[in-house]
């Protein structure tokens, strides 16, 4: 029995162990443990080797296996992580479902990184969409909603990947991860299982235009379920397909596809698939007014620039790609934490409700200030890594177009982060919240951990970047050139590198500089909030002196009519034809069952006897 | 390219220092010729130096919260280090290790941290005035970024220490200018919008949102916005020119080229008054974001 | 009615150091108060007659740029307030609340007769007469109306006044904060109050003398809800609150 026959064995006992003990403190506590414990088992496994589970049985003559690599150790380290904090963050919950959802979605995700061909793929893939299912329907009502669509997409995405391994096995003939690559393929063949499995798998992932379902499915359940699922879960999507480009059809194959002659390829259109999955998702969160539904649309949006960093499949591109994954996960459990505990002090996420916690939320405020620098993407904070090689990566490729849209992505998303934090943190407090306290230890201790891991692997990716070196070797790629402070590019188009230490030390004696100025400048007297300029106008505690509706009234104005209907007409266009089969098939039940039955039996068993 | 790390920490020292003294002298010379268009005198040599100490001598030091105090080191120590990754003659600072994509990300740390001191002040016109100053940002800074890839191109780095060389080996037809009319013609709209002076003074609009983001900032609050506007106008004129006219041969050079460069926006400034946000956008999406295009084909087809 | 003292003016008062914590201001006092003189932002609150003047003066006839005089917009950022016209009961409230809340050392400016005396105004039912009954000011620029040089001319007699370290007057409503809410809750009725804290800033000032508080004050305390600044906390509550 090897460190990977224990890290799923363990993970399979957390899940019984949170089936019958979630319901006490110490259980959930225990639950926690459990959870750092795979943890530390996963580091005993080397993550630059592959490792084979002595687990597996054979199927209609196929060897199902189950193997760690690199790349899986990568994801599983995110996901445990993930996990961890999530179940720490909800020590308090005592729905038994979410400790029981988290821990089957843990398990089902671990044998899904460690699935060694594309059967045991898909089987851990439907596990996966089904044991998401458990941590979506936890809020009310509208959760139920949410999660149905997703059991709609999750089912058609899964029918896509499964009819792509079964044209893989009818054409190699073998379920093997090697089945496409010694039995090269036509380019038409190719393109079929990229359109299934790539557009299988970008369902969970969220790509356009399969993201409509994400933001409500992920946000509007219980806390610690959108922790969990906002960092990590829709990145598995993302796995499957770098392993379908790392099997079935890579890059230099889909960039010969070509769906105009000679002008756009397959690849091209992935890449402005990706480019879009940034723009339109980000702005639409820019629209939100519930700051769970904000943060779930910039999900969304962050997997354009991972997906766009993957397509670049150079050193720097998926080295971005890969970062960001952990950086993104990281940053984004860190803001669900802290709107998560603005729900449960004020009992509302309504962005226009809310305002001047930072009196009364210090630590919060401190979670979310260090998430959204971080999910901007601004130094010191890791964010800023990963998207600083995502576009040197574009930079060297000479996409230029693409660089500005993701900038464009970036821009949107200081904004909006701004939004949330200045109409939740900000502004003024409102006299229902003057009596509200700071959400609970069990709350803002792991809020302050993931804090200081942004912060540290925003000054030193070089802990990070082991890790996604390791990765890129084992999907066949020259691992970045990194150092603890960043990154050397000495090999690429465009030159330029990259040293966090410096610029974070510049940046804080900069800081230290400008705080010695102000201070020594005398000693700032507090005033009360209502102590402000209104035009001499006199202010008090009835007046709600704050600006958070239409946020940013000018640039709506401009591009509101641009997305107002955007992809709800794909969504229709989908609906209304299902619709359409299903009430051509009900009635070809309803009104001639038995006398077509009838004939179809006689004609069948005329041909075989005419045969 | 080995420098000590006692030199080093002099030229860290030096640049942010170099920066502010110059940045109070463009702020004079733009409160001279505001004063000379309208037919006025103008105020005296060291007018923004008694601004600044007259600022921080205050009494009263009116403070809304902790975040208030922070949001302001943040504004005036972003820009402190933002110096340093901008390479000037003679000193080189950390510009080696960040690059461009760094100096930009960098200053908008200042952006974020006067954002979030003016949230904290839990005044509307100050609110409205960041949700407009982000708008602006984004509406400039898409033109900008097509600027920033056209560079990355032409010289084929992101670092500025290259970009300066490339030019000053290659004399007055390597400039960038001379490379990429279409680019320098969208990076002055850009430089405008930067400076946020009228025609895009959006975010400040005195008469209508009472100075927006300074509006509870008084002693030494607007002290501190009144710093970071001199190392605003420094970084974005030099930048400008480090790009675009070579850098600095010398110090000499490079005031003169700064200050020329600078004169274009702030004499364009005092002649028009202020677009709407909305228009600002729609402006700034359309001409520069047009002439770069342009300048991006030209690029690729050259 | 009541009968209010005359205010006497005293002299510098030897027993109360002039305390600050303002490293810049100890050390460099000459430079500070040169620099506080050469650099005066105004806040000009013209609702009566009087602000036409002005124009002139800031613009190209006499360009006050010149002396360091710039308008600004809110009373945090101001220097100066500049009074011109008669004041009206109700614009006097605003014109309190603006000056309370300027950053000290602040300087009052009363322009045109009315300011000083009510002028011709002088018999209306609705106007405040003299504004240092409400606030102590500086200087005042007599004539109706002054013209710009008059203007220009008295803003240098400030400009000295603040080099030579002699324009304090603001600390004046500090010591006797009784006397001054006394003449305005006469005017305005016993519930007048402003959202701003007067004796605490003058306790932070160190300006705090016996004449702060007063009848008025304790007046003042009886309906007015204090406005404490919102300090952060972190109210962390016990466990089993939560659960």
């Amino acid at each position: 029995m090897n460190a990977l026959d224990l890290l799923l064995l363990t993970s399979l006992g957390t899940v019984l162990f949170s089936v019958v003990f979630s319901a006490s403190l110490t259980g959930r506590m225990l639950l926690t443990m459990l959870y750092a414990v795979q943890t530390v088992i996963l580091f005993q496994i080397d993550a630059g080797t592959e490792m084979v589970s002595s687990f597996g049985f054979e199927i209609f003559n196929h060897a199902l296996g189950l193997s760690f690599n690199g790349l899986s150790w990568f994801f599983a380290l995110i996901t445990l992580g993930s996990a961890f904090f999530a179940a720490w963050y909800g020590l308090n919950q005592q729905q038994k479902l979410l400790h029981v959802g988290l821990s089957a979605n843990v398990f089902s995700m671990l044998v899904l990184l460690s699935a060694g061909d594309f059967l045991s793929l898909f089987i851990a893939w439907e596990l996966v969409s089904w044991s998401g299912v458990l941590l979506m329907v936890l809020g009310k009502q509208e959760s139920l909603v949410a999660t149905l669509k997703y059991i709609t997409y999750a089912i058609a995405g899964g029918m896509a990947v499964f009819a792509g391994i079964i044209l893989i096995y009818s054409w190699t003939g073998s379920l093997a991860f090697n089945a496409v690559t010694e039995n090269p393929l036509s380019l038409s063949q190719y393109g079929t299982l990229a359109i299934l499995l790539i557009g299988g798998f970008s369902v969970k992932m969220a790509l356009l235009p399969f993201h409509l379902w994400q933001a409500e499915a992920y946000a509007l359940t219980s806390g610690p379920a959108s922790v969990f699922l906002g960092a990590i879960s829709a990145r598995m999507g993302l796995f499957a397909i770098v392993i379908t480009m790392m099997h079935v059809v890579d890059l230099k194959t889909l960039d010969s596809i070509f769906l105009i002659p000679e002008l756009f390829t397959f690849r091209d259109f992935l890449i402005w698939v990706a480019a879009l999955s940034i723009i339109l998702p980000t702005y639409t969160a820019l629209r939100q007014n519930d700051a769970r539904l904000l943060l779930a649309w910039h999900g969304i949006g962050q997997g354009g620039y991972m997906m766009l960093g993957l397509l670049m499949y150079d050193q720097m591109g998926s080295a971005g790609g890969l970062l960001h994954v952990f950086n993104y996960a990281s940053c984004q459990a860190i803001l669900f934490m802290s709107v998560f505990s603005i729900l449960h002090r004020t009992g509302t996420t309504n962005l226009n409700q809310l305002g001047g916690l930072v009196a009364r939320m210090p630590l919060s405020f401190l979670a979310m200030l260090v998430g959204i620098i971080g999910l901007a993407g601004l130094p010191p904070m890791n964010g800023f890594v990963s998207k600083w090689l995502v576009y040197r990566s574009l930079l060297s490729d000479g996409m230029a177009i693409v660089f500005l849209a993701s900038v464009i992505g970036t821009l949107g998303t200081i904004l909006s982060v701004y939004k949330l934090m200045h109409n939740s943190f900000l502004g003024q407090l409102r006299v229902e919240h003057e009596h509200v306290k700071e959400a609970p230890w069990s709350m803002t201790v792991p809020m302050m951990l993931l804090a200081i891991i942004i912060f540290i692997t925003g000054v030193m990716p070089g802990i990070s970047l082991e890790l996604v070196a390791n990765a890129q070797s084992a999907i066949g790629l020259t691992p970045v050139d990194y150092h603890l402070g960043g990154v050397v590019s000495a090999n690429s188009a465009i030159s330029g590198d990259l040293d966090m230490i410096w610029v974070v030390l510049v940046l804080f004696s900069g800081f230290g500089i400008a705080a010695i100025l102000f201070l020594s400048a005398g000693k700032s007297r507090r005033v009360h909030q209502l102590d402000n300029y209104a035009g001499g106008h006199f202010l008090n505690a009835n007046n709600q002196y704050q600006y958070s509706d239409n946020f940013y009234a000018g640039l709506m104005h401009i591009i509101k009519p641009w997305y107002r209907y955007s992809f709800k007409w794909f969504e229709g266009a989908v609906v209304s034809f299902v619709n359409l089969a299903a009430v051509f098939s009900r009635s070809f039940f309803n009104q001639a069952h038995m006398l077509i039955w009838m004939l179809v039996v006689v004609t069948t068993v005329m041909a075989v006897a005419i045969i | 390219m080995h420098i000590g790390l006692g030199e080093l920490l002099i030229e860290l020292t030096l640049m942010p220092l170099v920066a502010f003294i110059v940045g109070m002298l463009m702020v004079l010379m733009m409160r001279r010729v505001g004063a000379r268009l309208q037919r006025r005198v103008g105020p005296p040599f060291f007018q923004p130096l008694y601004d600044i100490i007259k600022l921080h001598s205050k009494e009263t030091q009116i403070s809304h919260g902790l975040i208030h105090d922070i949001g302001i080191i943040m504004a005036v120590g972003g820009y402190i280090a933002a110096e340093t990754l901008l390479p000037v003659p003679g000193m080189n600072g950390i510009a080696e290790k960040g690059g461009l994509i760094t100096l930009l990300y960098v200053m908008m740390i200042p952006s974020l941290g006067l954002a979030l001191g003016v949230g904290q002040c839990a005044n509307p016109n100050g609110s409205i005035g960041i949700s407009r100053a982000l708008t602006a940002m984004l509406a400039y800074d898409i033109p900008f970024v097509i600027v920033m890839a056209g560079v990355a191109f032409i010289y084929g780095t992101t670092n500025l220490v290259e970009v300066i060389n490339i030019q000053q080996e290659g004399g007055i037809a390597a400039w960038g200018a001379v490379q990429m009319p279409f680019m320098a013609l969208a990076g002055l709209f850009a430089l405008q919008g930067m400076l946020g002076k009228q025609p895009f003074e959006v975010y400040v609009a005195p008469a209508e949102i009472a100075t927006g983001p300074m509006v509870e900032m008084g002693g030494k609050y607007l002290g501190g916005l009144f710093v970071m506007q001199c190392f605003q106008l420094y970084t974005a004129s030099v930048l400008y020119v480090t790009l675009f006219l070579g850098g600095g041969e010398n110090w000499l050079f490079l005031l003169l080229k700064a200050f020329a460069v600078l004169l274009i926006p702030i004499s364009i400034a005092f002649l028009f008054p202020r677009f709407k946000t909305d228009d600002l956008v729609r402006l700034m999406w359309k001409w520069p974001v047009l002439l770069g295009l342009i300048g991006l084909v030209l690029i690729n087809y050259r | 009615m009541k009968e209010f003292p005359v205010p006497v003016q005293t002299a510098e008062d030897p027993s109360v150091k002039k305390q600050s914590g303002n490293i810049f201001s100890n050390v460099f006092d000459e430079l500070v108060r040169f620099a506080q003189s050469r650099s005066l932002f105004m806040l000009h609150y013209c609702t009566g007659c009087g602000a036409i003047e002005l124009p002139p003066a800031m613009t190209s006839r006499f360009d006050m740029e010149r002396l360091g005089i710039q308008p600004m917009v809110t009373p945090r950022q101001a220097d100066i307030l500049l009074i011109t016209g008669y004041v009206s009961v109700k614009t006097l409230k605003r014109v309190i609340l603006t000056y309370e809340q300027m950053n000290a050392p602040k300087y009052v400016i009363g322009i045109c007769s009315c300011t000083v005396n009510g002028g011709m105004y002088w018999q209306s039912y609705a106007t405040a007469k003299k504004l240092n009954d409400y606030m102590p000011v500086d200087l005042y620029i007599a004539g109706c109306m002054p013209r710009p040089e008059a203007v220009i001319s008295g803003l240098r007699q400030l400009m000295e006044k603040i080099k030579i370290g002699e324009a304090n007057s603001w600390q004046d409503y500090f010591k006797r904060y009784d006397y001054y809410l006394g003449n305005q809750q006469r005017l305005f009725g016993e519930t007048w109050q402003t959202p701003t804290d007067i004796i605490g800033e003058s306790k932070h000032y160190s300006l705090h003398t016996p004449e702060t508080e007063g009848e008025h004050t304790r007046l003042l305390e009886l309906h007015q809800r204090p406005l404490e600044p919102l300090e952060m906390r972190l109210g962390l509550s016990e466990k089993t609150e939560d659960r």
